[in-house]
C-alpha cells in the first residue's frame, strides 16, 4: 500500500512537472489539454473514488502551491477534486481493465474535464468581461475536448495492455 | 458511537470530498486575486438577494427579542419626552419670570412653589427661599402675570406665602384706567373684590387693576387682575367689583419675591395717634 502511495506520488509529481512545463507547446490558441486530469482519471478508475478524489485534492494543490495558477489558490484543488470524484463514480474493480483500455475511459475523461473545466473557468474568467456561459463555451469545451483526444493515447496504450 | 462510524463509512466518499472542497474554497477565500475578489462580491449581492427575498418571513425568536428591545426603548424614550416637555414648559415659563426680571426695577429673588394649600380659606403657598436668600415676612410675590401675594412666615430656607386667595388678605388697589381706588379682598370664589368704591365713579368690565401707591407693603403699579363685573345694589353706598385674578393661582409653580420691605419712616408716621 505505500509503495503504490510512493509510486501515485512519484508519478503525480512528473506529471505536474510535465504539465506546467511541456504542455504549454502542445496549445492550440489559448487551449492546453490538462494530462492531470487524465491521470487523476487513471487514478480513479485503478483505486476508487476516495483515492480519485484525493489525488484531485493533492494534485490541485500542489499545482496551487507551485503557483501555476496565477495566484488564485485553491482554485486547482477545488476543480480537480471535484473531477477525481466524479470520475470516481465510474469506478468498478470487476471492469477496471476494459474501462481504461476502451471508449469508456475517453468518456470518463471528458466528463471529469468538464466538471474540472466549468468550476475552473468560472472562476479564473471572473472579471474578464466573459459571462458564465461564455467562459465555458470558449474555454471550457474546447479544453474538454483536446484533453479527451489526449486521453486517447493512454486508451490506446491501456488497450493494447489489458484489453488484448 | 458505532452507528455514527457506520453512517461515516457510508457516506465516506462524500465526507472526503467535503473536506477537500472546504480546504480548497477557505484556501481561494484566502487569497486575493481580482477573481476572488468578484467572486466575493458576486456572493454577497446574492446574499443579500436571497436575505431580502426571504426577509417577510418572521424569525419567532428575532421578533421577541427585537420587540422586547423596542419596548425598552419605547418607555426610554416616553420617560426622556415627558422630561423634554417639562423643561420646554419651564424654560418657557422662566423666559417670561426672566423678561419680567429684567424689565422692573426691583430686586428679585426666585422661588419654586414647593408647597400649596388651596381648599380652605387661608390658602397658602410654600416655596424653596428662605431667610438664607433674603426673604423676610410682608414682601411682595409675583409671576410675570401679576401678584400672587406676600411673605408671611420665613424660614432659613423656606417661606411661606399669603395668596390673594386668603380671607386675611389686602392689598390697596387702584383701576388703572379711571384711576379708581379701593382695597382688594378676597370673599371666596374664583374671583377679588374690589371694595370701597363709590357708585358714582367709572368702573367698567375689562379694566385693569393694579396695585396702589397708598400700599405701604407693595410696590404699586403690579397688575393684580381684571374686572369682570360690576354691579349696584340699591340703596348701597359702593358698587361691587369682582377682579379675576391675572395670576393663575391653581397652577402656581414658580414665582419670585420682590425684595421690598416696608417704608418704617412711613409706616411709623401712618400710625402715629393723632393729636
Amino acid at each position: 500500500m505505500t509503495r503504490r502511495i510512493f509510486f501515485y506520488s512519484l508519478l503525480s509529481l512528473l506529471f505536474i512537472i510535465i504539465d506546467s512545463t511541456l504542455v504549454k507547446f502542445l496549445a492550440v490558441g489559448n487551449i492546453v489539454p490538462d494530462i492531470l486530469i487524465v491521470w487523476i482519471v487513471y487514478v480513479a478508475i485503478r483505486e476508487g473514488q476516495i483515492a480519485g478524489t484525493t489525488a484531485g485534492f493533492l494534485i490541485g494543490l500542489s499545482m496551487n502551491l507551485m503557483g501555476t495558477t496565477n495566484g488564485i489558490v485553491g482554485i486547482a484543488a477545488l476543480a480537480k477534486t471535484f473531477a477525481g470524484f466524479t470520475a470516481g463514480y465510474f469506478f468498478n474493480e470487476n471492469k477496471m481493465y476494459s474501462m481504461l483500455g476502451g471508449y469508456q475511459f475517453i468518456v470518463i475523461v471528458g466528463v471529469a474535464s468538464m466538471v474540472h473545466n466549468i468550476i475552473y473557468f468560472i472562476i479564473f474568467l471572473q472579471g474578464s468581461g466573459l459571462s458564465w456561459m461564455e467562459s465555458v463555451l470558449y474555454y471550457g469545451v474546447p479544453t474538454t475536448v483536446y484533453t479527451a483526444a489526449v486521453a486517447l493515447l493512454p486508451m490506446f496504450a491501456f488497450a493494447r495492455k489489458y484489453v488484448s | 458511537m458505532r452507528r455514527l462510524v457506520d453512517i461515516v463509512l457510508l457516506f465516506k466518499e462524500y465526507l472526503v470530498l467535503i473536506v477537500y472542497v472546504v480546504i480548497s474554497i477557505l484556501l481561494l477565500a484566502l487569497s486575493d486575486s481580482p477573481q476572488v475578489r468578484t467572486i466575493r462580491s458576486l456572493t454577497l449581492g446574492t446574499m443579500g438577494f436571497v436575505e431580502d427575498a426571504f426577509g417577510f418571513i418572521p424569525n419567532y425568536f428575532e421578533l421577541k427579542s427585537e420587540n422586547r428591545i423596542l419596548r425598552e426603548q419605547n418607555l426610554t424614550l416616553s420617560e426622556e419626552l415627558i422630561r423634554h416637555r417639562e423643561a420646554k414648559l419651564e424654560n418657557i415659563r422662566l423666559h417670561q419670570l426672566l423678561a419680567l426680571k429684567e424689565d422692573a426695577p426691583f430686586t428679585y429673588l426666585s422661588a419654586n412653589v414647593v408647597g400649596k394649600t388651596m381648599s380652605l380659606l387661608q390658602n397658602t403657598i410654600t416655596i424653596d427661599a428662605g431667610e438664607h436668600d433674603g426673604l423676610k415676612p410682608n414682601m411682595p410675590i409675583v409671576t410675570d402675570a401679576g401678584l400672587v401675594g406676600r411673605v408671611t412666615t420665613t424660614s432659613s430656607g423656606y417661606a411661606v406665602g399669603q395668596i390673594l386667595w386668603n380671607k386675611d388678605f389686602r392689598a390697596s388697589a387702584k383701576v388703572e384706567r379711571g384711576r379708581v381706588d379701593g382695597i382688594v379682598l378676597w370673599e371666596g370664589g374664583d374671583y377679588l373684590s374690589l371694595k370701597n368704591v363709590a357708585k358714582t365713579l367709572d368702573v367698567q368690565v375689562g379694566d385693569v387693576v393694579i396695585t396702589s401707591e397708598y400700599s405701604n407693603l407693595f410696590p404699586p403699579g403690579i397688575k393684580i387682575g381684571v374686572v369682570s363685573k360690576t354691579s349696584q345694589t340699591p340703596g348701597a353706598l359702593f358698587q361691587t367689583v369682582e377682579i379675576t385674578p391675572s395670576v393663575d393661582l391653581v397652577r402656581l409653580e414658580q414665582v419670585f419675591v420682590i425684595v421690598h420691605t416696608p417704608d418704617s419712616a412711613r409706616d411709623t408716621l401712618e400710625h402715629k395717634p393723632a393729636r
